[in-house]
């Protein structure tokens, strides 16, 4: 990798919790509490549609380029930043430093990640957060081109960071032991 | 050779009949004799060598060392020789100079070089002081043998005896020396060859190396730069090994060295704290900088002991990271930490010195106005800081006790910075956290400043619902802290608050959020009450709740009846907190657990039975069956407990209430009808609310000791009246399967008096209830299920009529309409249910399941392979998937390449389950298979087809065998090799990119992992 280093000392905030906070799974709250796991098995024909909590599950826990850390622990990306429309999906995230010239990377990954996690019906865009870059639009357009996408994923070098990058990316926000 | 252990030969007649051989000079008869002769030695009983031999041999022996065709036997013979303790210094003098002078290391074999290393070794062990006078000529002649080795085996022999010379002998004069033989190797990067038939590996080789490092004080000039060097360039493993080295090293080098060289060595050490390449590596480069911190200063530890201010290197690296932690908030903030913390636990001087720095510094910075969105951080560091100090409290346990800990002189002013932090709800948990670790340091706080911690929690628990809700663990962690200390505290302040939480009434229906703060609350009770006083009052206030709610006054009773089902489901709730809270009572084996017999299970006896009575006049909360079962793991655990005398006479009550239906002895409590009214529980007009009552009976009777003598009458003739009960009387689930426990349970532990019941259920029963194909099915399939209890309860203590039971299921499996019935029941008799368990005190021996499926299985197998009787076959395919799932892996796995063609056949039935069932086995098989061996291999077509068709939505309604299937297909890159795989690779991709697509979010992030994977 490049030897610049963007960001030598990042901000770490700590993450949520993995499995806190699914609005619809409190409001389904039954009259009797459940403490098997046995009733967990409906069968019921009730469509669950992918949202936002999902992509965002799918995204957090790839690594930044840079540093040890989640994108979620940087505030990379977070939950309100995924928008899902009905076969359309747009990520938008905040580099940790507006020069930070592993945007393009980040972006990257969120993208490689997304193309193997979804139902090809969805279009994808990812955004850097406007006002958060000082080459916002370059970046934007990089990331959107789909032919740019994929040549740059024909490099073996970059794809091989990209798989660094999503090394850990099963984990969801679980604190691996 | 007998001749000589029997003094019928001694050596001189030997050496003198070989005398042509050993003189000749012709190679190949010379070789032949001196071999000869040092076997001959070598077998030799040592006391038969007497001095003079041993000299005439040395000398021999010594003296063919020069030739290259007899140096092998001659070795050989030295060999034998230097174990001997009659050697004279001449001797040893003489083998030592022989081998300096005349072996060429660089010319002869590994094994030869072995026996060179092997003498100096016994010469070492018997001769030591000789060699020691040889002083500086034996250290340069074994530099000199010792150099350039490169065998594995050699070199762990090298390297003891160079631990011995560095430890044993003045090497003043050759220390580069023995630092350049032993340091060439470091680190050891050697890899065991496959099959390496010496089985030496590289952590021995390590070892034995650093040992030889770690030998001198004198090395260590010489060695820090090379440490230095390898940290710096080396590879991971090397990083790791060169820590661990150092931290062996430095003690012995001393604290002089450490002091001159802690510079260098702590900016190596920091960077692979701050950059670590993986955490290993961080946590070795922690210790090893422990290691130096503690030799340096150990020494004047006397001299400090007063003085707050410490001098020198550990001054410099904590100001260098309390300089970092001016920005607590930034990544580098935490190795500081953990370099702080690292510096608590070496020695005390220190480690004051680092709190007196460190704490003031943090807290200033929480009070910094400009700072305040740092604060959670500066809270975290803080709590780690405590903890650090907690456990280093704990290593000087043993020596200084009752010593103050080293942040009594800060605990204000953390304290109230931890107070300040939990009125804000951002800072909240890192408060918490601290304050956790505040109270579990021993000596630290008083008891106001303990209450007065509880007094602030408590504020958290009656403010906003919500932020309670996300710091509620780290609440209950605190307040179960703290109640291990000082538990009053809790009672007096915590606990009302919670109880008070709890409404009389159970809120209605449609107030969900009601029902989930109250169980919230219950949840809270849980965690805090284990503790014995708490759990008391615990017990009482929840007891006094349910009579309320079970036994309503009228006004409140006319709403319950319209609607019973809140009122049960709070009920509910209350019963699960106290069985949830008696079995971690239990794991924690708790000494008060006993008296909840009088205390508890009583009461629960008594409303439970008032209820059942009361059912025919009105609707009763306590009827429900959920209730009952959870009223029912109470019970067990509390009888489960009880010394056997107890049990003897509460077993006397249990049996008073089924035979005579006198509950009187067993049910004290608030109702006071109980006592007098009867317990009919065999007779045809008892209701079935009453009926129910069974499964409180069961609860207690299962966990009996065997030596509890049961006042049943005939127990023969009881089990077989509880029987017919099951079939004819019982008319739910609890009933019949509470009656099958309690027969199980009493057979388990008395079959010895209970022969004639066994056989009479074998020539009888099964004919009259199981094969006699006019009863209805319902009957039959009762009949089955109490066939397995009295397999189950035979089978667990390995009684020999056991398998009779079980094989004779084999005879319906050609039945159509209970076939499948009796198949599944061969995996039921193997499945571990909570009945028969230890803590049960139920006849248990061990491997009973390998046992069984030693016979069963093969049996299985034979009729799934048989075409003959299709209904049978399909039959045994049911039972050998139901029997797989429930047995550990180890007992079918060497059976794995005949099931497999089986299982995949299983995959076709019809049947959601059993298609769950043999995926789960595949999953179960897979674990621990590796690509290079893999059973399934051949099968990959079959299965990656068969899992696919499983894994749609369109084809396979349920979500369990979906997420099942996804999951299989996940774990197969790792279990079969990638050129098996690769030409479906495209397939599976394209396929799962629409499962993608699934309805179910369970099934769609199985969906990803597997298409991940590929």
């Amino acid at each position: 990798m490049a030897g610049e280093v963007y960001n030598p000392n990042p901000i770490v905030f700590s993450t949520a919790k993995a499995a806190a906070g699914r609005q619809s799974d409190l409001l389904a709250h039954s009259l009797w509490i459940n403490d098997s796991s046995s009733s967990s098995e409906d069968e019921a024909e009730e469509v669950e549609a992918i949202d936002q909590d999902e992509i965002f599950d799918l995204i957090r826990s790839i690594y930044d380029p840079e540093h040890p850390n989640t994108l979620e622990e940087l505030r990379v990306v977070s939950a309100p930043q995924v928008t899902v429309g009905t076969n359309r999906i747009t990520v938008e995230f905040t580099p940790t430093v507006p020069h930070c010239g592993m945007s393009t990377l980040i972006g990257l990954c969120i993208r490689v990640r997304l193309l193997r996690s979804l139902p090809e019906r969805y279009k994808i865009d990812i955004f850097v957060k406007p006002g958060s870059h000082q080459s916002e639009n370059a970046v934007n357009k990089q990331l959107n081109d789909k032919e740019r996408v994929a040549a740059a994923l024909e490099n073996p070098v970059l794809l091989d960071t990209v798989e660094q990058c999503l090394a850990n990316v099963g984990s969801r926000g679980a604190i691996i032991v | 050779m007998a001749d000589i252990s029997e003094d019928r030969a001694n050596l001189t007649n030997v050496v003198k009949a070989l005398g042509e051989y050993l003189t000749s000079e012709e190679s190949d008869m010379l070789q032949k004799g001196v071999q000869f002769l040092a076997m001959i030695v070598a077998r030799s009983p040592q006391e038969k060598l007497n001095s003079q031999s041993a000299r005439v041999l040395t000398s021999f022996f010594a003296g063919k060392l020069d030739d290259s065709v007899t140096i092998k036997p001659a070795l050989e013979g030295l060999a034998s020789l230097a174990s001997l303790p009659l050697l004279t210094s001449a001797e040893v003098n003489n083998i030592a100079q022989a081998l300096f002078a005349h072996v060429k290391m660089k010319a002869i074999t590994q094994d030869v070089r072995f026996k060179v290393f092997s003498i100096i070794d016994s010469l070492m062990a018997f001769h030591r002081d000789v060699l020691r006078s040889m002083g500086s000529q034996f250290i340069v002649g074994y530099i000199n043998l010792a150099e350039g080795e490169k065998d594995p085996r050699n070199l762990m022999v090298a390297f003891a005896i160079a631990r011995v010379i560095l430890i044993d002998f003045d090497v003043s004069d050759h220390v580069e020396g023995m630092f350049n033989i032993l340091f060439c190797y470091f680190p050891i990067t050697f890899r065991p060859p496959p099959n390496d038939k010496y089985g030496i590996t590289t952590i021995d080789l390590r070892m034995a190396l650093r040992g030889a490092m770690a030998a001198t004080p004198t090395f260590g000039p010489m060695a820090i730069p090379v440490f230095l060097e390898k940290i710096s360039a080396g590879s991971r493993v090397t990083k790791k090994d060169t820590l661990q080295t150092m931290a062996s090293c430095l003690p012995v080098y001393g604290s002089a060295l450490a002091r001159v060289s802690a510079r260098k060595l702590w900016n190596a050490l920091k960077l692979e704290i701050f950059q670590p390449v993986d955490s290993e590596t961080e946590e070795e480069a922690l210790k090893a900088f422990q290691v130096l911190v503690k030799t340096i200063y150990t020494d004047e530890e006397a001299a400090v002991e007063s003085n707050e201010d410490v001098q020198g290197f550990a001054r410099d690296a904590c100001e260098e990271c309390i300089q970092i932690l001016k920005e607590p908030e930034k990544s580098l903030a935490r190795p500081a930490t953990k370099i702080l913390c690292a510096f608590m636990s070496t020695t005390p001087s220190v480690a004051r010195y680092t709190i007196s720095q460190a704490v003031p510094h943090l807290v200033s910075l929480f009070h910094n106005p400009d700072e305040i969105s740092s604060r959670p951080a500066t809270l975290v560091l803080l709590a780690e800081l405590t903890n650090a100090a907690r456990d280093s409290m704990l290593y000087q346990a043993s020596h200084t006790s009752g010593a103050e800990p080293p942040l009594t002189p800060y605990k204000d002013d953390v304290l109230g910075i931890l107070s300040v932090g939990l009125t804000s709800t951002n800072t909240r948990n890192m408060a918490l956290a601290g304050l956790k670790a505040m109270a579990s340091t021993r000596n630290l706080l008083s008891d106001e400043e303990l209450a007065f911690i509880v007094h602030n929690v408590n504020q958290i628990i009656e403010g906003n619902v919500d932020e309670f809700d996300d710091s509620s663990n780290d609440v209950l962690e605190v307040l179960s802290t703290i109640s291990e200390y000082a538990p009053r505290h809790v009672a007096d302040q915590t606990l009302p608050l919670l109880f008070s939480s709890l409404p009389d009434q159970a809120p209605s229906r449609h107030s969900a959020s009601e029902r989930a703060k109250i169980w919230r609350t219950l949840s809270a009770l849980q965690t805090v009450c284990t503790q014995q006083e708490l759990f008391e009052s615990l017990v009482i206030r929840l007891t006094t709740k349910l009579d309320l709610l079970c036994f309503p006054l009228s006004e409140q009773a006319k709403i319950i009846s319209e609607d019973p089902e809140p009122t049960a489901a709070y009920a509910h709730m209350i019963l699960k907190t106290l069985a949830d809270t008696l079995s971690i009572k239990v794991k924690q084996r708790h000494a008060d657990v006993p008296k909840y017999i009088d205390r508890l299970v009583s009461n629960i006896f008594n409303l439970f039975m008032t209820s059942a009575f009361m059912s025919n006049e009105q609707a009763m909360v306590a009827t429900d069956s959920r209730l009952i079962q959870v009223a029912a793991e109470i019970v067990t655990l509390v009888v489960q407990s009880l010394p056997i005398q107890r049990q003897q006479s509460y077993s006397n009550g249990v049996c008073k209430a089924i035979t005579v239906g006198n509950v009187a002895d067993i049910a004290h409590g608030f109702q006071k009808t109980v006592s007098t009214r009867h317990l009919s529980l065999f007779e045809v007009s008892s209701t079935s609310n009453e009926r129910n009552l069974m499964a409180l009976l069961a609860a207690a009777i299962v966990a009996f000791y065997k030596e509890i003598s049961l006042s049943l009458g005939n127990i023969g003739e009881f089990l077989d009246m509880l029987l017919k009960w099951v079939l004819d009387v019982a008319d739910n689930d609890l009933q019949r399967y509470s009656a099958l426990h309690i027969m199980a349970s009493i057979l388990n532990r008395h079959v010895d008096e209970l022969s004639s019941f066994l056989i009479d259920k074998l020539d009888v029963f099964w004919d009259k209830e199981i094969s006699n194909q006019t009863l209805p099915n319902e009957r039959r399939i009762r009949a089955i299920s109490a066939w397995i209890w009295v397999t189950k309860a035979l089978l667990v203590r390995k009684h020999p009529l056991a398998m009779t039971f079980s094989e004779r299921l084999y005879n319906t499996f050609g039945d159509e309409t209970v076939g499948w019935e009796a198949a599944r029941a061969i995996g039921d008799i193997a499945s571990p249910d909570p009945v028969f368990t230890k803590v049960n005190h139920a006849e248990i021996k061990v491997l009973f399941v390998q046992k069984y499926v030693g016979v069963v299985l093969p049996q299985l197998i034979n009729f799934a392979k048989d075409n003959e009787d299709p209904i049978k076959q399909t039959a045994s395919l049911v039972a050998l998937t139901s029997l797989i799932k429930v047995i550990p892996r180890g007992a079918y796995v060497h059976q794995m390449p005949q099931l497999i063609p089986l299982l995949l056949r299983g995959l076709d039935l019809p049947d959601a389950d059993i298609r769950s069932n043999v995926i789960d086995t595949f999953l179960a098989a897979a674990e621990g298979d590796t690509s290079e061996k893999s059973l399934v291999s051949e099968h990959t077509v079959t299965l990656v087809n068969s899992m696919l068709r499983n894994s749609k939505v369109g084809e396979m309604t349920s979500t369990k065998v979906r997420i099942s299937a996804l999951r299989y297909l996940a774990v197969l890159p790792s279990i079969v090799r990638y050129d098996v795989l690769h030409p479906y690779k495209l397939t599976v991709l394209r396929e799962l990119a629409m499962v993608l697509d699934d309805p179910k979010r369970a099934v769609r992030k199985e969906a990803v992992d597997a298409r991940t994977n590929w």
